[in-house]
């Protein structure tokens, strides 16, 4: 009996043997990537290196990616006095193939230490590689996996995409760098909503256009440059919004809340006006089947700028001048954007085709295949009601 | 056919019925070891009565005293007289034409006026008629503590605790005339529960003053002590306080019986009583509370709780008590209710810091690295890339180190402690993180959880709060963030189970009973307080009339 007991006694000890060995890993154990780009497809010159050698496998080189591995790994006891302020804090690894995954793999035969996606915040893609490739290929591995976050940011880069994670700063993660980035919303509509991977998934799947931040990659630096379209219906990137379309496409969609007007007065001097808030209301019209839109932007701000010697005097008469040359400037920019969306690129990125829906949910479904053409043969109406409130902290008379 | 088929396919292998086996059995089991267990030792309640009264009836063969002087007096002197510290002073009753003897021992009687009043008034001015009658001597003599033994045995046994005895020739009997007075402690401030703002009385070693200090609480006749002697070879006064009107009675038999029960031939402090009568021996949980503080003893006796009060310990037991008492403070009441309720709920999350702490640490760092947000991560994936143990070892050499010198703490003298606790915890900390023995984070983390543990207002709550502690630990170790949520659920299967005199440990929550959650995470405002606790199914459930 006791004997019995005993033994039970001892198998229940069992498992603290077992302990911290039942998959765990340790956290300095596994490398991070914070950061991943996606390229057209060419061996990286390491891998090159490689093949070289012989050491190869099958694969058509579709695509190359490149993660960013934070933090680089330090030797021995951390030295307070030199955090290597001339190393740099991460680690970016490059390779080619057909599959992302594979690819990924391919990494394990080279790294010391197992990936983790856990803290993927970025995902750029270079917009060369989606003329070749659709949005959904490139998307279908991290929308699957179970570890990236549907939080995860992506971003479309004009040039290559690995050269966005790349930073001149010392002490710098470029991946965190384009994280941040979208907080400088609140100063200028140049930059726009960021799009998760879950909204890029309903944005795939509703086979609309839309459009995806782009970034510009110079000296080291980085620059949020407009916007790329990417075509619903292909699921292809069919070009590039600039920044001011892009800008004027936050504020017609009721994104954008801020941002800066320059234009030029009766003198030709810069007049620079500040958006303190705007509200657009884009209301559709069908009328015997022809579908129109009216625009009516709402703009409160103030003059916050001028270069003009002569005064500009803080009364209603001066309040009406200013607001009618920022009316002809915003109506300049908004047409520039309409002419892309129309006539150039014939998409609808602004969300016209959503307004129709609520309002006209019949005549949406009539028109809902072939909208991105259908917007582009419908009329749209712009209105403005532009007043500046204020002339800043300067008031001049007469 | 099909139909049979189509249902055949849907019957698990036998692998799943294997797993269904053993998550039958393991239950059946751990119960099956849990009651042979609990058989070994049992409770205070399914000791034998009568067994135990019997046994104590037995060692007391009385003999009585003979009536003469010196046969009684040579029998005492014989039994007790080896004693060093024994003063026998005989003395002729000169009015009386009698001899008298007094016993009494050393450091346990006021000399001086034992010589000058009783001795005094024996010797000079007892006259014939007061002891002329035994039964008149009482009324007659000038003592207010005067009681009569006709037990011999009984009275060496009083005379050794310290009362001053007096044996008259021609009294068929021996009186005790002075209570003990033996060297005290002065009343001091409660140690182990401190308040900011409250009384600052605590009880002390001796239960008159202690009984004294709960009837000054207030002026009512339904304050009820119940006097009992406890232990077989030395015995103690113990009482019950309670309040009449108020305690179930079916509780105050229930305490009765198991105190009744007592079966130790000493009991050192209250804690021996705790530990013989309470529930559940194997709980890491305490099922009674015990504290110094008399305003805390009172106002549990007006919710209808029972006290227990043991001379020469400062300690009383409260009983029956739940989860949340271990958590309050006297001062939640003495407080505003807002801000008193704000630090019940701080006590609460800071209980919770002190259990699962390192845990969730273990399993963040070894198993979800996913769930730590990525700047943190960062840092903590550079600060331990030099340390050489995996998270659990590494939180082990922290956490014990911590707890030996709390040990220490407790046993070094007053000045040296806080010196101890500087050198200790600062400079250990700092050393081991600079040796890369531990992590910058490791150390943040084992802080918070100690002084979490020390804002936990019962001591002994904390002790096994911090026992459970390096248990969450292993299971942290063993299964990540799926064993910490494991073993806090076996946490609450237990207490849920857990019962301290027929109260589950856990209500109001479960079960629960909604009135009582006013004074449970959060204190009500007093004016809402209109009734005691539903749990203690009072006689008279109003506070206000």
């Amino acid at each position: 009996m006791y004997r019995s007991y005993k033994m039970i006694f001892l198998y229940l000890l069992l498992p603290f043997v077992l302990t911290g060995c039942w998959s765990s890993k340790e956290i300095e154990d596994l490398a991070m990537y914070t950061g991943m780009a996606l390229d057209i497809g060419q061996p990286a010159p390491i891998e090159e290196e490689f093949e070289a050698k012989g050491a190869e496998y099958s694969k058509h080189n579709k695509v190359m990616t490149t993660i960013q591995i934070v933090p680089m790994k330090t030797v021995g006891t951390k030295d307070k006095n030199n955090t290597g302020s001339t190393k740099k804090p991460y680690l970016n690894v490059s390779g080619s193939g057909d599959s992302i995954l594979e690819i990924f793999r391919q990494f394990s035969i080279r790294l010391d230490r197992p990936i983790i996606g856990h803290h993927l915040k970025v995902i750029v893609i270079s917009s060369k590689l989606l003329r070749k490739q659709t949005i959904e290929q490139m998307s279908d591995f991290v929308l699957r996996d179970n570890d990236i976050r549907p939080s995860t940011k992506v971003y479309i880069s004009q040039g290559d995409a690995k050269e966005t994670l790349e930073s001149s700063e010392p002490n710098e993660i470029p991946s965190f760098h384009i994280t941040g980035m979208y907080r400088n919303q609140m100063r200028t509509s140049k930059v726009l909503d960021f799009v998760t991977l879950s909204k890029l998934d309903a944005l795939m799947k509703t086979k609309r256009s839309f459009v995806l931040q782009n970034l510009v990659s110079g000296g080291g630096q980085i620059e949020f440059s407009g916007a790329g379209i990417i075509k619903g219906s292909s699921g292809h990137w069919i070009g590039n919004l600039n920044q001011e379309d892009a800008e004027c496409l936050a504020w017609i969609t009721n994104k954008g809340k801020a941002g800066a007007i320059k234009a030029y007065d009766w003198d030709n001097q810069p007049l620079t006006y500040e958006i303190k808030s705007i509200k657009s209301k884009i209301s559709p019209h069908v009328d015997e089947g022809k579908i129109s839109f009216k625009v009516h932007l709402a703009v409160e701000g103030r003059l916050i700028e001028t270069w003009n010697k002569n005064n500009i005097p803080s009364t209603n008469y001066y309040a009406e001048k200013t607001s009618k040359i920022i009316e002809e400037k915003f109506a300049k920019m908004v047409q520039a954007l309409m002419n892309k969306l129309q006539s150039k690129y014939k998409v609808d990125v602004a969300g016209f085709g959503n307004r129709l829906a609520i309002v006209y949910p019949s005549v949406w479904k009539q028109v809902e295949d072939d909208w991105d053409d259908t917007f582009s043969r419908s009329e749209v109406n712009f209105t403005y009601d532009i007043s500046v409130t204020d002339f800043g902290s300067i008031t001049e008379t007469e | 056919m099909s139909f049979l088929s189509s249902i055949a396919h849907h019957i698990p292998d036998w692998i799943v019925f294997c797993q269904a086996l053993i998550a039958l059995l393991v239950p059946i089991l751990a119960t099956r070891i849990y009651k042979t267990l609990h058989s070994f030792v049992g409770t205070g309640k399914n000791l034998d009565t009568n067994k135990v009264s019997q046994t104590l009836e037995s060692t007391r063969a009385a003999t009585p005293f003979s009536g003469d002087y010196q046969t009684d007096l040579q029998a005492i002197l014989s039994k007790i007289g080896s004693n060093s510290d024994l003063h026998t002073r005989e003395f002729p009753l000169t009015k009386l034409n009698a001899r008298g003897t007094l016993f009494c021992v050393d450091g346990m009687q006021n000399e001086r006026i034992l010589n000058m009043k009783m001795m005094e008034f024996l010797m000079f001015k007892a006259t014939g008629d007061v002891l002329a009658e035994p039964s008149k001597a009482e009324d007659l003599l000038p003592f207010s503590s005067l009681s009569t033994i006709s037990d011999i045995d009984n009275f060496n046994r009083s005379v050794l605790f310290g009362h001053a005895g007096l044996l008259i020739e021609g009294m068929p009997h021996g009186l005790l005339i002075e209570f003990p007075n033996g060297a005290n402690r002065s009343i001091d401030e409660p140690v182990s529960e401190a308040l900011i703002r409250g009384p600052r009385l605590g009880f002390s070693e001796v239960l008159s003053e202690n009984t004294s200090m709960l009837r000054r609480q207030g002026f009512s006749d339904q304050l009820e002590m119940k006097s009992y002697l406890v232990g077989t070879r030395l015995q103690k006064d113990l009482v019950i306080a309670y309040m009449k009107d108020i305690v179930n009675p079916d509780l105050l038999q229930e305490v009765q019986t198991r105190v009744n029960n007592l079966n130790s031939d000493f009991l050192a402090d209250s804690g021996y009583i705790e530990q013989l009568i309470e529930d559940n021996y194997l709980s890491p949980f305490q099922q009674v509370q015990n504290t110094e503080r008399p305003d805390r003893v009172i106002n549990a006796l007006l919710e209808g709780r029972i006290a227990i009060l043991l001379d020469g310990t400062p300690f009383a037991l409260i009983v029956p008590v739940t989860f949340s008492m271990l958590l309050q403070t006297p001062e939640d009441y003495y407080e505003r209710w807002i801000p008193g309720s704000l630090l019940r709920m701080l006590r609460f999350g800071a209980a919770f810091v002190a259990l699962m702490g390192p845990a969730l640490y273990i399993s963040l760092i070894a198993f979800h690295p996913g769930l730590i947000p990525t700047e943190l991560a960062i840092s903590i994936i550079e600060t331990r890339q030099g340390v050489p143990f995996p998270a659990l070892i590494e939180v082990l050499i922290l956490e014990v180190s911590i707890e030996i010198l709390r040990e220490a703490g407790i046993r070094l003298p007053k000045p040296i402690g806080p010196a101890m606790g500087i050198v200790g915890g600062l400079i250990i900390g700092d050393a081991a993180v600079q040796a890369g023995i531990v992590s910058p984070f490791l150390v943040i983390v084992v802080a918070v959880t100690a002084i979490s543990s020390f804002s936990i207002p019962t001591y002994s709550a904390g002790v096994t709060l911090r026992l459970l502690r390096f248990v969450s630990m292993m299971f942290a170790a063993f299964l990540g963030m799926f064993g910490t949520i494991l073993f806090f659920l076996l946490l609450c299967s237990h207490l849920t189970k857990l019962k301290s005199f027929g109260v589950p440990y856990l209500t109001p929550a479960s079960p629960f009973r909604a009135t009582d959650w006013k004074d449970l995470f959060f204190r009500a405002p007093l004016s809402l307080m209109k009734r005691r606790p539903a749990m203690l199914k009072t006689k008279d459930s109003k506070r206000k009339s």
